[in-house]
C-alpha cells in the first residue's frame, strides 16, 4: 500500500450540525466526562463557528470542521516528540499516535499549529453499564496521554483483514470510511487517496476553491477545505481583518 | 565497599550497552500498556460485530439506522442510504443513541409521588381510576400500532384519546381546518420547490427527517450564488439555517406573521400571484414597522420569492398567517408545495383541550417532557428517562432505545406515505414495561402491538400497492404472501406507497386569520422559555456538543 490518504471538506456544505463530532467519538470511544470543558475535554473532530465579523444582515456565519491535518512535511508534533510516540506511516501517509510510548509531555500540543492535539486528564469512565456500547474495534486510552484524529485507524485494519481474507493486497475504497465522513449528512466532509490520480478526493483537492489551512508554514496538511467565499478563504492564512473565530 | 573511577566507568559502559539493547525500550512500552488495563478502565468486548437494520424511534421521523451489535449490544450506528427520506442521515442526537438506555437519568423504578412504588400498585390505581371515571390517553406519535392500542383501550371506557404535536404538524394544522384534510395526510413536497421561504423553521438543524432536507440542500443549493433551490430564511437571530440560507432575512422577533401579512398584500395588490385569496388588513407599512424591515424591502423580497416557482413558506410553529401566505402563493395543494399524501389519514384531537374532565391521564413515553397536561386528574406518566419536569402522579419506567418493538409510520413532514417496523434488538429490563403492555395487563383481552403490526402487514399486502425498499426494491405486487412482506419489513425494509395520483387539495379561505402575536409579547414568552430551559436527557456523547464546544450553546448560555 502506498496511499496519501486525505480528506477534503466543503465548508459551502456544512451546516454545523455536530453528526461528525458525535459519530467521531462513538467510534474512538471517547468518554463524556462531566468535568470536561471546552478546553480539557477531547474533541478529535471539533466543529468551529467563524463569523465575517460584520453586523445585521450582512453577518455571515461558516463552520470549520478541525482535526489533525496529518501534516505531510516536516510533521511538528513528529519533531517535537521525545517518545517517538507519534510517526507519519509511510504506507498511508497517516500521522499515528501510539497511546503506550507517550510519556504525556504535550511538546506535540504545544507544537501543533491546528490546537488538533487534546491530552486525557482523566481516567476514561462511563456511567454503569454503558462500557457495553463500546467500540470493539478501538481501545480504550488511559489517563495522561495525548489524543487526535487517526483517522479512525481501526477501519482500515478492519479494510485490510477483509482484503487478505479475499486475498487481496489493495483494500476496497469502500471499506474504509472514518466516522466523521460517514455521518455528514450534507456529504460535506469526503474521503479519499491523494496520490491516486483517479480518485475524485484527489481533483477536488486541486480545485480552484481548495485551500489548506495556514499552507505557509510548509507542513502540507492532508486535509483540504473548499469555499467559493472570499472571506473563508481569507481564513486559511489568518488574514481576514474581520472574521471572528469562536473557540471551542 | 570503596567505589573506584573503574568501577564507574564499568557502570557507564554497562548502561549505554543496556541502552542500546531493546530491553529497556521493550520494559517501558510494557510498563505502558500494563497501566493502560488497571481493573477500573472499562475495556470494549472482543466478540465479533454483527450488523443490524433497524430505525431510529427517538423522534417520529424514523430515520433508517444500521446499529452495530457485539455481545448482543449495540457498540455503534449508522445511517441507511437507501432509506427512501433520511437517505443515510442521522442527527447528532441518533449517533449517540446506543449509549442512552445506560443514561444516568435512566427510570428504573416505579414512582409513586416522588416515592417508590410497584407494578402492582400502579396497575391496581389505574384500574380504579379507569372504573371511577372517564381516562384520556396522550400520545406523542400517533399513527403507530401503539395508537392502535391506546385507541382500542379508551374506546371501550368511553375515554378520550389525544396527541401532542411536534412544530412541524402544528404548522399543518391551519390546512386542517380550511380544507378538511387530516394534518396526518398533509406533507411538504420540498423535492419539486424551487424556492423555500422558512419563517424560523430550523430546516437545516433537526426540522423534519434531518437528512431529507439536508441532502436536498446540499445536492442543490450549497456554495451556489444561483442555486435551483433558493432557501429564504426569515429569523431574528443569525441561526444555524439562516447562516446557511441564500439569503437571510432578519425581522424582529414575534413578527413572522406581520412579515407573511406584508409579503401577502404586495403579492395580490402587484397581482404577482395567480393563486389569489384575501387581502391581509394590516397596511404594508404596519407590517415594515413591525418586522423592522423597510416597506421597499418587504416589497423586495415579495417579488423574489415568486420570481422561481415553485415556491412554498414553512412556519415552526401553527401561525396561520404563514399558512395563509401559503395559500395566497398557491403553495397549498399543489406540486412543490403542501401536498395530500395519504387519503386515508386520522384526524387526532389536541392534548390541550378536552382533558380536564377525565379521572385519570395516561401519558405516553413518546409524549416529550416539556408538556404537561392542563388537568387536575392522576397523571400516570411513562418515560424511560426522569426528564425532571412535568409533575405526575405516577412515573412509569418505559423501554429504552431499541428495547421495544414498534412500527414507524409516515413522518410527519414527509411527502410520501411510507411504512417501517423497528423490531426490538435489545432485552427490556425486567423492571421495564410499555404503556400497550401495562393496558394488557389491565384488559387482557386488548389487541397487542404485534397483532396490530400484522393487521398492518395484512392490509399492506392486500392493497397490492406501492413497492419495499431494502437492500433491494421489491414492488408488493410482486410479493407472494403477507409472511414474505412482513419478513422483509422486519429485515429492515421500508414500505413506500405510491405517489398519489391527485395531491391537490381545495383550502377555502374567506378572510386573513386574525393572529395575535406581537413581537413584544412574543419577544417576552421566547425570553421565559429560555429562563425555564432545562437540558433534555440527551445521549451523552451528544451532550459532550453543549459542554465541549461553542457549536450548540444551551439557551442559559446564549446571548438571547
Amino acid at each position: 500500500m502506498n496511499a496519501r490518504y486525505g480528506m477534503v471538506i466543503d465548508l459551502d456544505r456544512c451546516t454545523g450540525c455536530g453528526s461528525c463530532m458525535v459519530a467521531c467519538a462513538a467510534e474512538n470511544n471517547v468518554p463524556s466526562l462531566p468535568q470536561a470543558s471546552p478546553r480539557t475535554g477531547i474533541t478529535p473532530m471539533l466543529v468551529r463557528k467563524v463569523s465575517n465579523g460584520m453586523e445585521g444582515g450582512a453577518q455571515r456565519e461558516v463552520f470549520i470542521p478541525i482535526m489533525c491535518m496529518h501534516c505531510e512535511h516536516e510533521t511538528p508534533c513528529v519533531s517535537v516528540c521525545p517518545q517517538q510516540a507519534v510517526e507519519v506511516d509511510k504506507a498511508t501517509g497517516i500521522v499515528m499516535q501510539m497511546p503506550q510510548r507517550c510519556l504525556g509531555c504535550r511538546y506535540c500540543m504545544t507544537a501543533c499549529p491546528y490546537h488538533a492535539r487534546y491530552f486525557n486528564w482523566w481516567d476514561p469512565a462511563w456511567p454503569v453499564g454503558m462500557e457495553k456500547s463500546l467500540n470493539p474495534g478501538v481501545a480504550v486510552r488511559m489517563r495522561g496521554v495525548v489524543e487526535k484524529c487517526n483517522m479512525c485507524h481501526a477501519r482500515l485494519h478492519s479494510a485490510m483483514a477483509k482484503a487478505a481474507a479475499t486475498g487481496k493486497r489493495e483494500i476496497d475504497p469502500a471499506d474504509y470510511v472514518p466516522a466523521c465522513v460517514e455521518a455528514c449528512p450534507t456529504v460535506a466532509i469526503r474521503f479519499g487517496n491523494l496520490a491516486d490520480q483517479n480518485d475524485p478526493v484527489s481533483h477536488e483537492a486541486q480545485s480552484p476553491d481548495a485551500f489548506r489551512l495556514l499552507a505557509r508554514l510548509d507542513t502540507e496538511p492532508k486535509v483540504y477545505y473548499k469555499s467559493k467565499e472570499a472571506w473563508v478563504r481569507a481564513l486559511a492564512e489568518s488574514k481576514s481583518a474581520n472574521a471572528e473565530v469562536k473557540h471551542g | 565497599m570503596k567505589l573506584t573511577r573503574r568501577d564507574l566507568l564499568w557502570g557507564a559502559a554497562g548502561t549505554a550497552g543496556l541502552l542500546v539493547t531493546p530491553v529497556p525500550w521493550k520494559l517501558l512500552d510494557d510498563v505502558s500498556i500494563w497501566s493502560q488495563n488497571w481493573p477500573w478502565i472499562p475495556q470494549p468486548t472482543r466478540d465479533p460485530v454483527e450488523v443490524k437494520q433497524s430505525f431510529c424511534t427517538l423522534c417520529p421521523n424514523g430515520c433508517g439506522m444500521r446499529v452495530r451489535m457485539a455481545t448482543g449490544w449495540p457498540v455503534g450506528v449508522a445511517g441507511v442510504a437507501s432509506h427512501p427520506i433520511s437517505r443515510g442521515a442521522l442527527c447528532p442526537l441518533g449517533f449517540g443513541a446506543h449509549q442512552l438506555n445506560w443514561h444516568p437519568q435512566r427510570l428504573r423504578t416505579v414512582r409513586h409521588r416522588a416515592n417508590s412504588s410497584s407494578w402492582q400498585a400502579a396497575t391496581a390505581a389505574f384500574a380504579k381510576a379507569c372504573s371511577e371515571g372517564p381516562i384520556a390517553i396522550i400520545d406523542g406519535y400517533p399513527g403507530r400500532a401503539a395508537s392502535s392500542v391506546f385507541q382500542t383501550f379508551v374506546q371501550k371506557r368511553n375515554g378520550s384519546y389525544r396527541t401532542v404535536s411536534g412544530p412541524e404538524t402544528q404548522a399543518l394544522a391551519s390546512y386542517e381546518s380550511w380544507s378538511g384534510v387530516p394534518v396526518a395526510g398533509l406533507g411538504y413536497d420540498l423535492e419539486n420547490a424551487q424556492t423555500i421561504v422558512s419563517f424560523g423553521a430550523p430546516l437545516l438543524d433537526g426540522w423534519g427527517t434531518p437528512g431529507r432536507f439536508a441532502r436536498l440542500w446540499a445536492e442543490r443549493a450549497a456554495g451556489s450564488t444561483d442555486p435551483r433551490l433558493r432557501l429564504i430564511q426569515v429569523e431574528a437571530s443569525l441561526s444555524r439555517t439562516a447562516a446557511r440560507a441564500w439569503q437571510w432575512v432578519p425581522v424582529h422577533p414575534g413578527s413572522e406573521a406581520a412579515l407573511a401579512a406584508g409579503l401577502a398584500r404586495v403579492l395580490l395588490e402587484e397581482r404577482l400571484v395567480r393563486a389569489g385569496g384575501p387581502m391581509p388588513p394590516m397596511t404594508l407599512a404596519q407590517a415594515a414597522e413591525q418586522t423592522g424591515l423597510s416597506t421597499g424591502a418587504i416589497a423586495d423580497l415579495a417579488r423574489t420569492i415568486v420570481a422561481r416557482p415553485p415556491v412554498v413558506a414553512i412556519a415552526n410553529d401553527g401561525n396561520p398567517a404563514i399558512a395563509a401566505l401559503n395559500v395566497v402563493l398557491g403553495a397549498a395543494g399543489a406540486c412543490g408545495g403542501i401536498v395530500r399524501k395519504s387519503k386515508h389519514a386520522e384526524s387526532y384531537a389536541s392534548a390541550d383541550t378536552g382533558i380536564t374532565s377525565a379521572r385519570a391521564v395516561l401519558i405516553d413515553a413518546s409524549v416529550p417532557w416539556d408538556f404537561t397536561p392542563p388537568t387536575n386528574a392522576e397523571v400516570f406518566r411513562f418515560a424511560a428517562s426522569d426528564g425532571g419536569s412535568g409533575a405526575a402522579d405516577w412515573l412509569l419506567p418505559a423501554p429504552g432505545f431499541l428495547e421495544e418493538l414498534t412500527d414507524v409510520p409516515t413522518a410527519p413532514a414527509s411527502g410520501i406515505a411510507t411504512y417501517a417496523v423497528a423490531p426490538s434488538l435489545l432485552k427490556a429490563p425486567p423492571e421495564v414495561h410499555s404503556a400497550a403492555e401495562f393496558l394488557g395487563g389491565i384488559d387482557p383481552a386488548l389487541i397487542t402491538v404485534e397483532k396490530v403490526i400484522h393487521t398492518r402487514c395484512a392490509d399492506l399486502f392486500r392493497g397490492r400497492a406501492g413497492i419495499l425498499q431494502g437492500q433491494e426494491t421489491t414492488p408488493v405486487s410482486k410479493c407472494s404472501s403477507v409472511q414474505k412482506l412482513e419478513e422483509q419489513l422486519w429485515k429492515g425494509a421500508v414500505w413506500i406507497d405510491e405517489p398519489p395520483r391527485s395531491a391537490a387539495f381545495r383550502c377555502e379561505l374567506k378572510e386573513w386569520p386574525a393572529t395575535a402575536d406581537s413581537a413584544q409579547s412574543v419577544g417576552s414568552s421566547s425570553w421565559n422559555w429560555s429562563k425555564a430551559w432545562r437540558a433534555p436527557v440527551l445521549p451523552p456523547l451528544a451532550t459532550k456538543l453543549y459542554l465541549e464546544s461553542s457549536l450548540r450553546e444551551a439557551p442559559d448560555r446564549r446571548n438571547v
